[in-house]
């Protein structure tokens, strides 16, 4: 009996295999068939694993999208939504499943720049034009003439907060990174670098330390911080670690400015530090108390409706995914056809186009060219506006 | 005398069943790695399987034939890998991927080959096993685990911090791919090593490691030397696993390895059967392929005009996980145990015979 039922258990295991192979081999027969009345654009997105919860935000901004500008060329856009599990070997095999399978004739995404590198190669290859929303590492689509990106890159970033903080009379400078992660380190160097430049003194930077993932005690490195006594301390990390370095700062007894990255516009950061959260300086993508453009009213408006309070403000990733998404549907409107190359070259010749997140042109690398970031504090448990760094 | 006869054609039947197995298996994969048949999409889970068997079978070599149980996996393919990344990536590329603290003047000069990257991968997994395994194998069950899991998160944050080397968190990229035909000729000759290996005499006594240190001691094996050999030959090939690894997907960083990637590989041992070579080799592909092929539980699902809210991201690993759960319930030791599959097994289990008896020599490849 037992074996009988092993047996039947393992045969049902190697028909479902080969079921699942006659079925994925006839899914193309259907996406090709000639031009058929949808257009297809592969959403590649972590939606599980280590970076869940920012790729569903993502997601929804590029679904709303989808739904705000359901049409190109006449054809309906259907998003083929595929989970990377924030992991790269999935990642890969993701991204080719949506190109072969699903006969895609465009990408979006994804969180997280380790995935869209793993993934870039195989973009490259297929001549598939992909839009990343929220990758900033600069490997995405450096070298890679298919990958283009709707948001500003760590460097970039980096230089807007120590031009900031030269504004505002700083001095010195420590730095708090996080080892390991790619965003963390990316965003610290780069502001190192342009603070020292900018100050034009290489002490200026008293502190550079790095804390690992989930440590919780950050005492040590800012009894050491304190004992040099920076004008800013600038401590790019995610929106759980921050109200901890923020918190145990203001405990030490640390009264100077404390700045992030776009990563501390999240309400949990007000929520878990309080009322030490009270002053503290981020740079983020936009702002939907003061839209840049046409487009980007009409998407508060519209989106602020779509969350119904599921969410306090809205996330700069939903804004950019939404980018992301016209974008590339701009693109393939005028390139007039599905074809790779041709969207591509429309991509690359993008010229003022009014996102939600600014006036959007592309580098030759693919990057969008933004030269402004909006800064941001906290007053009263809000994340307000209080001004636009440009850069040149 | 009868019986001899209809033994000897047994024989020549399945040494031609084996030869025709191997020729089909050759052409299918030729024609793939030609883009003839299938697809990149079917290609690339193909490849992702053969790498994972490697890894998976050094793993099982390890923790299913000499009993170690070890957890240090992540960080053997995690050297393997780095190897090859460091010293296959063209030199005029890497100005721009060190761009934040530049490459070690003297490797960013060095250039290799990709198999003398990918066997000096090995080779230094082996050698950070060896120096590693001295004095960690003195230790027996749970505290192994535990040391070598602690060994290879060390190994991941060296990685993070060695800049100059490995670009920290940033990873490298532009690693240049190998083909279909490489990784599986790789994959066999690893698998063939190790199953010649496990069939020797050094083999048999892990074997009688596993099943008895005391005795094995008294029969007058070193238990340590085999320990560490053991250990050692295991991560030569998880580094190799690591270096292809590292060829397929073009990029590394040292987020890919953590613990929770040697899970992924003990699951294959264990689903397989801990001590089973081609067990493991099927299960590193039942759960690669299982996992793409349920893909469809993620999309949205309407029926009748209704959307089915269990459809949706994520839904794929709970249908995973219950299916597992099915299959060691009803597979207790893992697929295949111990037992190595064949034709006298698959005859067996077809007829219904108790197969208590191992059997050798595997016939699928």
């Amino acid at each position: 009996m037992k074996r009988l039922l092993s047996l039947a258990l393992s045969a049902t295991m190697v028909i479902s295999l080969f079921t699942g192979c006659t079925k994925q081999e006839q899914a193309p027969a259907t996406s090709t068939s000639g031009d058929s009345d949808v257009i297809k654009i592969g959403v590649f997105e972590p939606l599980t694993g280590e970076n869940g919860g920012g790729g569903l935000q993502e997601l929804d901004g590029i679904k709303y999208a989808n739904k705000m500008y359901p049409e190109v060329l006449g054809k309906k856009v259907e998003l083929v939504v595929v989970d990377n599990k924030s992991d790269k070997g999935e990642a890969t095999t993701a991204v080719t499943r949506l190109i072969e399978k699903e006969g895609v004739v465009a990408i979006i995404g994804s969180y997280g720049s380790g995935v869209s590198i793993a993934a870039g190669d195989i973009i490259k290859n297929a001549k598939i034009p992909a839009m990343g929303a929220s990758c900033t590492n600069p490997m995405v689509t450096q070298g890679n003439d298919f990958y283009f990106r709707a948001c500003f890159l760590d460097p970039f970033q980096g230089e807007v907060m120590a031009n900031y903080a030269i504004q505002q009379g700083a001095k010195t400078a420590a730095v708090i990174m996080q080892n390991g992660d790619d965003y963390s380190v990316g965003l610290g160097n780069f502001f190192i670098n342009s603070f020292k430049k900018l100050t034009g003194n290489d002490a200026s930077v008293v502190d550079i330390s790095e804390f690992q993932v989930n440590d919780t005690d950050f005492n040590a490195i800012l009894t050491n911080i304190k004992a040099k006594n920076p004008d800013v301390i600038f401590a790019p990390s995610s929106a759980t670690t921050a109200p901890l370095i923020i918190k145990q700062a203001r405990a030490l007894g640390i009264t100077c400015p404390i700045m992030g990255g776009d990563t501390w516009e999240n309400p949990a950061v007000v929520e878990v530090a309080g009322a030490d959260a009270e002053g503290i300086v981020l740079s983020t993508f936009f702002d939907e108390n003061d839209p840049a453009t046409e487009e980007a009213k009409s998407f508060v408006e519209g989106y602020k409706k779509e969350l119904a309070g599921k969410e306090p403000i809205i996330p700069a990733v939903a804004a950019l995914g939404y980018d992301a998404y016209i974008l590339m549907l701009d693109a393939i409107e005028r390139a007039g056809s599905t074809d790779g190359v041709a969207i591509r070259d429309a991509l690359n010749a993008t010229k003022d186009f009014e996102g939600v997140t600014g006036v959007i042109n592309f580098t030759p690398e693919g990057d969008a060219d933004k030269n402004i970031a909006v800064i941001k504090t906290v007053k009263g448990g809000q994340f307000v506006y209080i001004d636009s760094v440009e850069v040149k | 005398m009868m019986n001899k006869i209809e033994n000897k054609n047994n024989k020549t039947k399945r040494y031609a069943a084996n030869i025709l197995l191997a020729a089909v298996f050759i052409v299918v994969i030729t024609l793939i790695d030609q883009n003839l048949i299938g697809d990149q999409y079917i290609k690339r889970v193909l490849n992702l399987s053969a790498i994972y068997a490697i890894v998976a079978v050094s793993m099982n070599l390890v923790n299913g034939f000499t009993g170690l149980f070890s957890l240090g996996q992540a960080g053997f393919m995690a050297i393997g890998a780095y190897t090859v990344a460091v010293f296959t990536v063209p030199i005029n590329y890497r100005a721009s991927i060190f761009y934040i603290v530049p490459q070690n003047q003297v490797l960013a000069q060095i250039h290799l080959p990709f198999f003398i990257a990918l066997i000096l991968g090995g080779l230094a997994a082996a050698l950070v096993a060896l120096l590693i395994g001295i004095p960690v194998l003195r230790l027996k069950s749970d505290y192994l685990a535990i040391a070598t899991l602690g060994f290879s998160e060390i190994i991941r944050i060296v990685f993070t911090n060695l800049k100059t080397i490995t670009n920290g968190a940033l990873g490298i990229k532009s690693i240049p791919g190998v083909s279909t035909w490489v990784i599986f000729i790789v994959a066999i000759l690893s698998i063939v090593l190790i199953a010649l290996l496990i069939n020797s005499t050094y083999g048999r006594a892990f074997k009688a490691i596993r099943e008895d240190e005391i005795a094995a001691e008294a029969m007058g094996i070193n238990l340590f030397k085999h320990k560490v050999m053991s250990f050692a030959i295991g991560a030569f090939f998880a580094g190799i696993g690591g270096g292809l690894f590292a060829a397929l997907l073009g990029t590394v960083d040292p987020k890919q390895f953590y613990f929770t990637m040697t899970y992924n590989f003990l699951l294959m041992i264990v689903l397989g059967g801990m001590g089973s070579i081609t067990g493991t080799i099927i299960s590193s592909f039942i759960v690669t392929f299982g996992l793409e092929f349920l893909r469809f539980f993620d999309e949205p699902l309407a029926m009748f005009g209704y959307n089915i809210t269990f459809f949706r991201a994520g839904f794929r690993m709970v249908i995973f996980s219950i299916l597992l759960m099915i299959l060691v319930l009803f597979f207790r030791k893992g697929l295949l145990g111990q037992k190595e599959l064949s034709w006298k097994l698959i005859s067996n289990i077809f007829k219904g015979k108790n197969s208590n008896k191992k059997s050798n020599k595997g016939g699928a490849a």
